[in-house]
């Protein structure tokens, strides 16, 4: 299956070389995407803060450091938010 | 609460957003008896607080502390240059009283600390979180979870902003959230239209909130991303276990 992965918040301009789409295999599941994009960004040197907000196709699910297990589907988008503040 | 609680040089000033598809002349009357709490004055603070203004709230009361300083200047739509090395909440609050003599303004020249929030927000019937750092938008949230008052989160990042409204006790609070406080950046990028934009729809809540118009957006995270020329709404969980707001009963 394909999902489609956004990237916002906090330093969301040093995200844009990552893909906007990632391959999984049928049955993965969040864990399982995340795994494959910290792997990822990884390898640029990119490292996620644990708080993001995880969203997938519009409803909550927790934060990279503490999240509800959840199935994917193919076409979902998955949304990594990095906390914003500011005053 | 009656029609006749305006006067007619309120009806006039307000004449052009009280109507089908705005407020009603009862919502109206309500913002005008109505008190909220925006805390601070800054890039979203400031135009959450002329937008309450100018649409008649009847109390603002505006914490901040700190002068308004030249790097201010590409956001604050209250600041100007006359105002640099000056108390900024006092400057803007002559500015807002100078928009609508209407509106009672209060003016707090130094950021709440807990007990302090607390008693704000008992005394106010919202709270716009515009502050700069996670430490004060968790105090603002608790205290808003404690008071039974709702919670209007707005908050910025170079081209993006998010806004989050929390209806304590029904939908998920910052606290839900953000169990652990987020990483802070002090100097942090910004540019002025997305502050502008993020703080007019906290007013925008505010108002469908006060004066009982429209649907509010609680229980959502809207974040709109400018640089990526995306718009989203998320829906929020809530937390059961949550420290600040699990045992909350929802407001009636």
């Amino acid at each position: 299956m394909h999902i489609r992965v956004v990237f916002a918040g906090r330093n969301y301009d040093r995200t844009q070389a990552v893909p906007a789409r990632l391959e999984l295999p049928d049955e993965a599941t969040l864990e399982d995407a995340l795994e494959d994009l910290q792997t990822l960004l990884a390898g640029k040197g990119i490292e996620l803060p644990q708080s993001c907000l995880v969203a997938v196709s519009g409803v909550h699910l927790g934060t990279l450091r503490a999240h509800q297990a959840h199935p994917l589907c193919d076409g979902d988008e998955l949304l990594l938010l990095a906390p914003v503040a500011g005053g | 609460m009656l029609l006749s609680d305006l006067s007619g040089d309120e009806l006039a000033r307000y004449a052009r957003q009280i109507g089908p598809g705005a407020l009603s002349a009862q919502g109206q009357t309500r913002l005008k008896h109505a008190a909220a709490l925006v805390s601070r004055a800054g890039g979203m603070g400031g135009p959450a607080a002329l937008a309450l203004v100018m649409a008649g709230i009847g109390r603002l009361v505006f914490a901040h502390g700190g002068n308004l300083d030249s790097p201010d200047l590409n956001r604050q739509v209250l600041g100007s240059e006359e105002g640099l090395g000056k108390p900024r909440v006092v400057c803007f609050s002559e500015t807002l009283r100078a928009m609508n003599r209407f509106v009672e303004i209060e003016a707090i020249d130094h950021e709440p600390d807990d007990d302090e929030a607390l008693a704000l927000a008992r005394r106010v019937q919202v709270v716009l979180s515009c502050a700069p750092t996670f430490a004060e938008r968790l105090r603002l949230n608790r205290a808003a979870v404690e008071a039974g008052v709702p919670l209007i989160d707005a908050a910025q990042w170079g081209m993006t902003g998010t806004l989050i409204v929390v209806d304590p006790g029904r939908t998920a609070c910052l606290q839900c959230l953000y169990p652990v406080v987020p990483e802070f950046e002090e100097m942090f990028p910004v540019v002025g239209a997305i502050s502008m934009a993020v703080g007019s729809l906290a007013a925008l809540e505010a108002i469908k909130i006060l004066a009982g118009s429209g649907t509010p957006n609680f229980g959502r995270l809207l974040l709109i991303d400018g640089f990526q020329g995306r718009w989203s709404q998320i829906e929020l969980r809530r937390d059961p276990d949550c420290r600040c707001c699990g045992a909350r009963k929802p407001r009636q």
